[in-house]
């Protein structure tokens, strides 16, 4: 599904959060991407969505190259790839059924995305009940999105995911504001979802217990490299260690690089490249 | 020589920054002095006693307000002139800046995460990106920079008298301030949404409707709102130049030195802004 060949990002010319990175992925697999904060797991996730252009390397995207894509081919390489956010990033003001019938925008018509914010069409509302279903609140489908909890908002973007239907599922963090108990919960959902509807399933998860209980590949992140790469059997506490250990250092990289990014959306400063 | 990386990191240091009240301070005085000798002011000549006699006429001449019933009768069609100015200046003023408002707005024209991957085009590519971008704000900002005053003189030379050219000059000229207000207000939304939903595939229109214009409706019918209750009372001002409604019979009444009836109008006026405060206010508070 996706193959990486010395991916690099850097963010302003100087700050490198993906350093040189090697690694497949293969179509259907579950894989769990742990590590401290300013591994560059986040700014790997941006990269595999194609919200953000890697500086120096290769990516293939189910065997398309991701080279100079712009306009209709790159969305529709975009649809093959389904998001969930740490924060959800679904529209507060928006009722519940638009924002998961949002996972469609990639394949309708803009008359057809204007009208359905007006009245949703029948076959639409009937698939957004039963995305809603799948994830445990039907009931919902009408109601304020920001009335609902935290849980429940990130149900609503894991069936603005379904209703995409993608052919990779990336969730970067997708429990983390969420109680431990929730967070069990929409992790196996993701797990059992992706299984039902053969996705490929690339989790970034703060959580080391999550991943390792629910996903047979396990990819340790540090410096914006591969720290390791194996199943959860051979992940010993040692490794682990290793790998969280002194991660105050780079929690600041992570953190700057969001930073460089606010800056670049700030009118009027072009991005330099 | 280095500097230490505090010293460093500021834009300024500190000396300079203790020396800008002292210069702004110094402005200001030198500007006051001035204006007050190029202004001519004279509070004197408000106390001298043909000044006071004056006054003394104009507020005696005032009362009591003509409340007679022809001359209310005769305020009917102004007073709705007066509103429908304001209403459909406002309705051009929407339809001018809302498409003029999006094309300057830099987050869907040509900068920002939802252009990031884009944006590695030849020099062609992004100049197509900018110039209608810098062309809109250019438009916009002549629109508004010229006062609706100045540009009611022109469209009354243009079209003729009556209410049209006070439409035509309330809509250019709010149609600038609400086209740059509506851009910064696009401009400075939460990001996020705009990200998830582009990911998914959507286009930039797409985005625009599902994640931007949602996110911004309460703030861009507010404005909107406040606009037209500054529009009433622009359009009652534009009478005074021809273009209609109440302010051509407050200037018709003062041109004919007859107070009582400009107390009247100004009361009418009063209780039309007052009431489309409220009705804007209460709308405003709906929406949120």
């Amino acid at each position: 599904m996706y193959r990486l060949e010395g991916v690099t990002k850097v963010f302003d010319g100087t700050l490198i959060a993906v350093n040189h990175l090697d690694l497949k992925i293969g179509r259907g697999e579950k894989v769990a991407a742990i590590g401290p904060s300013g591994a560059g797991k986040t700014t790997l996730f941006r990269l595999l969505n194609l919200t953000i252009r890697l500086t120096s390397g290769r990516l293939w995207i189910a065997g398309q190259g991701v080279g100079e894509l712009r306009g209709a081919r790159l969305r529709a390489l975009r649809r093959k790839i389904g998001t969930v956010y740490q924060q959800h990033n679904l529209v507060p003001r928006l009722r519940v059924i638009h924002n998961v019938l949002a996972g469609r925008l990639g394949v309708w018509s803009l008359p057809h995305a204007l009208r359905s914010l007006i009245r949703p069409r029948e076959e639409d509302v009937r698939a957004a009940h039963q995305a809603l279903s799948q994830v445990g609140i039907p009931e919902k489908l009408w109601a304020r999105t920001d009335e609902l909890s935290g849980g429940q908002q990130q149900r609503v973007a894991i069936a603005r995911v379904l209703l995409q239907n993608p052919e990779v599922i990336l969730a970067d963090e997708p429990v983390s504001s969420v109680d431990p108990t929730l967070a069990h919960g929409i992790v196996k959902l993701l797990v059992e979802l992706s299984t039902d509807f053969h996705k490929t399933l690339v989790m970034n998860l703060h959580s080391v217990d999550l991943a390792l209980a629910y996903f047979p590949r396990i990819i340790g992140f540090r410096d914006g490299q591969v720290a390791f790469d194996r199943s959860p059997s051979d992940v010993s506490d040692d490794l682990l260690t290793a790998l969280y250990a002194g991660g105050g250092a780079g929690a600041a990289v992570e953190d700057a690089s969001y930073a460089v990014e606010s800056i670049r959306s700030c009118p009027p400063i072009l991005p330099s490249h | 020589m280095p500097l230490n990386p505090s010293e460093a990191a500021l834009p300024f240091s500190h000396r300079t920054k203790s020396h800008f009240p002292i210069l702004f301070g110094t402005c200001f005085a030198v500007a006051f002095v001035g204006s007050w000798q190029l202004a001519q002011i004279q509070p004197g000549l408000l106390f001298e006693a043909e000044g006071r006699r004056n006054m003394a006429k104009f507020i005696a001449g005032m009362f009591p307000p003509d409340l007679s019933v022809e001359f209310l009768r005769l305020l009917v069609v102004p007073l709705f002139e007066t509103i429908q100015i304001s209403v459909m200046g406002t309705v051009l003023a929407v339809a001018i800046g809302f498409p003029l408002g999006l094309l300057g707005t830099a987050s869907l024209a040509y900068t920002g995460i939802l252009h990031e991957v884009e944006l590695t085009g030849s020099p062609f590519h992004r100049f197509a990106r900018i110039s209608p971008y810098v062309l809109a704000r250019g438009v916009l900002s002549v629109f508004r920079c010229i006062p609706e005053f100045v540009w009611a003189f022109m469209f009354v030379r243009a079209v003729g008298l009556g209410p049209f050219p006070g439409v035509l000059a309330i809509g250019v000229a709010y149609g600038g301030m609400l086209g740059k207000v509506y851009s910064e207000i696009l401009e400075n939304l939460a990001i996020q949404p705009s990200e998830a939903l582009q990911a998914t595939g959507a286009s930039r229109w797409k985005v625009l409707l599902y994640a931007m214009l949602p996110q911004a409706m309460p703030q861009l019918v507010s404005y909107t709102l406040y606009r037209w209750e500054c529009a009433v009372r622009a359009s009652a001002i534009l009478g005074f130049i021809g273009a209609g409604g109440l302010g051509q019979q407050i200037e018709l009444s003062m041109r004919m030195f007859n107070f009582q009836e400009v107390v009247t109008l100004v009361l009418i006026l009063f209780l039309l802004v007052a009431v489309v405060d409220f009705l804007s206010a209460s709308a405003r508070k709906a929406i949120v």
